[in-house]
Order: C-alpha cells, then sequence, then structure tokens
C-alpha cells in the first residue's frame, strides 16, 4: 500500500503547484514551491521503503547473522534516503534564496502582491 | 492583499470568514494541476513498490560499506563515497545559494569606478528620475528601523522582561527573552551542539556533516533567539563565517582532489581506513563529513542571519 504514499506526494506536489499558480502574494508563493519540494522528500523516502525491510544500517546484526548477510537481506534503499538528505539542507538555502528576493522586492515596491509589482507584470 | 473581515454575525447562518485572498487565473490552474496530478498520479500507479528488488546501485552501496569503506552506515557510504562527487557538487550548490543571499541581502554600495564614474550622467538621471520625497510612512518606517537596529536606542528597551510584574502587558521589544525560555535553551544547548558533533564524530549516522551542521545552525539560532543578538555578535559576523566557510568548502576540494591525484578517480579513498565505528572509520568519508560540517553549518548560519539582518536599503537608484 506504498502506493498511497506516492499519491500523497503527488497531491502535495499539486498543492504547491495551484498555490504558486493562483496566489500572487509572494511569501505564499514561496511556500507552494516549498511545498513542491517536500513532496520529493515523501517520494523519495516512499520510493526507499521496502515491505518488512530494516533501516540500512550493518550494526549490531540479529543474533546468528553477519553484517554482509544483512547487506544481502532484505533492507530499505540507503541511495533514496542519501537523496534526501542533502536536498533538505539545499532547499533550506534555495528558500533563503528565495525569501532574500521577496525581502528585497518587498522593500522596493512596498508590497508582496506579485500582480502590482511592475516589472514582473506580463 | 488580504484584509481582515468584519465582525462576526450575529445571525450565525454563516461562517466567519477570517481571510479572503482573490484566487487568480483559476481555471487555467485548475487545468493544469488537474493535468499535472493525472501524469504524475499515472507514473506512480506504474513504479516499482515495496516488494521491488532494490536497485543495483543500492545493492552495490550495501556490499562495499563495509569491506571497502569500513562504515556500518551505508547511507553515509553513498553519501561521501559512492556518490561522493554528486555530494561535491550539491556543496558548491549550496555555497552558490549562500552568495545569493549574501549579494542580495547587502545593501548597495556606491559605486566606486574609474575617475568621476559616479558622477557621470548624474544631472540627467535626476531630471529623467527626480529622488521621491520621504513621506510620513517612510519617515516612521526609517525611524522603527533605526530603533529596532540600535540595540542600545532608547530608554523604553529593558534587558529581560523579568522584572514586568505578573498580568501587566509585556514591553514590545527587550533584547532577551524571559528566564523561563533562557533557562530551557541553557539546558537544551549543551545537548543540541553534543549530539550535532556526535553526529559527525562516530561516522556510522546517516549523513554526517549534513544534519550535524543543521543541528550547529540550531544551536547559534537558539542562542539568538533566547539572549539577543549580543551574545551571539563575537561569532556570528560575516568575515569570520564566510572564511571558515570557504576553508570548509576548500577541505572538500581537497579532499575529492587528492582521490584523483593519488587513487586515479575524484572521490576515491585515500587515506587508511580504522576499524568501523571508530572515529576514524571511513576514510575519507570522515574528513568529507566533517568538512561538510563545518560547510553546512556556516553557510546556513550565513544566509539565515543575512535574511534577519537584511535592513531596508534607502540609498537612490542611481
Amino acid at each position: 500500500m506504498i502506493v498511497v504514499n506516492y499519491l500523497a506526494a503527488v497531491a502535495l506536489f499539486c498543492t504547491g503547484l495551484s498555490a504558486v499558480l493562483t496566489r500572487r502574494n509572494l511569501i505564499k508563493i514561496v511556500m507552494g514551491l516549498s511545498l513542491m519540494e517536500s513532496s520529493t522528500y515523501l517520494f523519495m523516502i516512499s520510493l526507499a521503503y521496502r515491505a518488512g525491510s530494516t533501516a540500512p544500517v550493518l550494526l549490531n546484526p540479529p543474533h546468528g547473522q553477519s553484517p554482509q548477510r544483512l547487506a544481502h537481506g532484505n533492507v530499505a534503499d540507503p541511495v533514496l534516503q542519501n537523496f534526501c538528505l542533502t536536498a533538505v539542507v539545499i532547499g533550506v538555502a534555495v528558500t533563503a534564496v528565495f525569501l532574500s528576493v521577496v525581502v528585497r522586492i518587498a522593500q522596493h515596491y512596498r508590497t508582496l502582491d506579485a500582480g502590482k509589482v511592475r516589472e514582473m507584470r506580463g | 492583499m488580504s484584509a481582515p473581515a468584519g465582525p462576526p454575525h450575529s445571525t450565525g447562518r454563516r461562517p466567519e470568514a477570517t481571510e479572503r485572498e482573490p484566487v487568480h487565473r483559476r481555471w487555467a490552474a485548475l487545468i493544469l494541476v488537474a493535468a499535472t496530478a493525472v501524469a504524475l498520479g499515472t507514473a506512480m500507479v506504474a513504479i516499482p513498490r515495496e516488494h521491488a528488488p532494490l536497485p543495483a546501485v543500492a545493492r552495490y552501496a550495501l556490499d562495499v560499506s563495509l569491506p571497502k569503506w569500513g562504515l556500518t552506515e551505508p547511507v553515509n557510504e553513498v553519501v561521501y563515497g559512492t556518490r561522493g562527487f554528486d555530494t561535491f557538487g550539491e556543496t558548491f550548490l549550496l555555497l552558490a545559494a549562500v552568495m545569493s543571499v549574501v549579494v542580495i541581502s547587502r545593501s548597495k554600495e556606491p559605486r566606486r569606478g574609474y575617475f568621476g564614474e559616479t558622477l557621470a550622467g548624474e544631472r540627467e538621471q535626476r531630471a529623467a528620475d527626480p529622488p521621491d520625497r520621504a513621506d510620513a510612512v517612510e519617515r516612521a518606517t526609517r525611524a522603527a528601523e533605526r530603533h529596532e537596529e540600535d540595540d542600545d536606542a532608547g530608554q523604553d528597551r529593558p534587558d529581560t522582561p523579568d522584572a514586568v510584574p505578573l498580568g501587566t502587558p509585556a514591553p514590545e521589544t527587550t533584547r532577551a527573552m524571559t528566564v523561563v525560555v533562557r533557562t530551557g535553551i541553557r539546558v537544551a544547548l549543551p545537548l543540541l551542539a553534543v549530539a550535532g558533533c556526535y553526529l559527525v564524530a562516530e561516522g556510522y549516522s546517516p549523513g554526517g556533516g549534513f544534519p550535524g551542521g543543521a543541528v550547529l545552525l540550531g544551536v547559534l539560532l537558539l542562542t539568538y533567539a533566547g539572549f539577543g543578538r549580543r551574545k551571539v555578535a563575537a561569532v556570528v559576523r560575516p568575515g569570520l563565517l564566510e572564511g571558515i566557510e570557504l576553508a570548509g568548502a576548500a577541505a572538500i576540494v581537497v579532499t575529492e582532489v587528492l582521490g584523483l591525484v593519488l587513487k586515479g578517480s575524484v572521490s576515491a579513498n585515500w587515506l587508511p581506513l580504522a576499524a568501523p565505528q571508530t572515529i576514524l572509520s571511513g576514510g575519507i568519508a570522515q574528513l568529507f563529513s566533517g568538512s561538510e560540517l563545518i560547510e553546512v553549518g556556516t553557510g546556513l548560519g550565513i544566509a539565515v542571519f543575512a535574511l534577519i539582518g537584511m535592513g531596508h536599503d534607502w540609498s537612490d537608484d542611481r
């Protein structure tokens, strides 16, 4: 039933996309972009899941097993977990870039309404 | 912009709307979002699920983690070993993002060009685009900003709200938070700082430097929030943080390039392997992870504090 998680990630992505498309408040547009980004974390972590698996940790194997045997057993996908780890940090930095641009726009035009920002109209 | 609605109606027939915001391009957005949902939903139903075998790259990472890197944590092996080059690229994406924030948040400086460049065309510029006169709103905003930026401005700003009797309105601005918050932070900070370093030190935590750096940023932010900017001012200085961050980035470059020079491939391990679950296990993975801790901790610190301290740029457009 992991497909429910996949569809939840799609729903989250679409929620973010609709916020980006229908809102003109720049902060809400950035929130929409962050939602779209979060949906990829949910998707990748769900994609890493395997039914009945253990975490990809080769530490303290269960009684009668070696770490190498554990590596060949049923474990979650470590590569997708790696994607998530780095993506979260990059996501924070990219959101900081978005927000600093928004602050500058708000200071310059004294509005957060993208529709009122003349140069962005088109 | 949104506007708060009036007081609730006494009839009670309609629920109170607290905020109304116009929705734009409703139909175009609906069509695009629906199309995206259908496309992604169809793809999601067809992709591998929880019973699919692990991809070859994941199995490879699990296989080589202990014998080749001495790491009991395959996620760490993937981050700093198998996909080390990708992490290398992501690090510099982070660096680029931090630099962007620094450039955007920095206030405008007078142009220092060659002979008379600042004055060239000034008269024509003033004629075409006369500078705005400061109105009442701008004057009030400037005064409020000066007050906010200057920790010593005015006598009405107490150090903490502790002296205010219970039941009375708290002061609008203080330099630090209440004794309850400060005590909580004093207890949490050492634990958080040790946890952040521990994530990196033993080399068997997933990601190592990435979560460790984010935790160290939490330490800085908690200190700032609880005790005010004076307590972090000695550490949170652009000159210091930017220097440390670039040192972290340089250490990552050296770690990766030495792999190419000594072992013939970028991010190859060129350090002797220590026993698993020790502080030096993982060879260059641990070195990379430690450098990443510096890079992520200071990089996010620079970005967040640049954003927090972003003042209004009042200079004229020239």
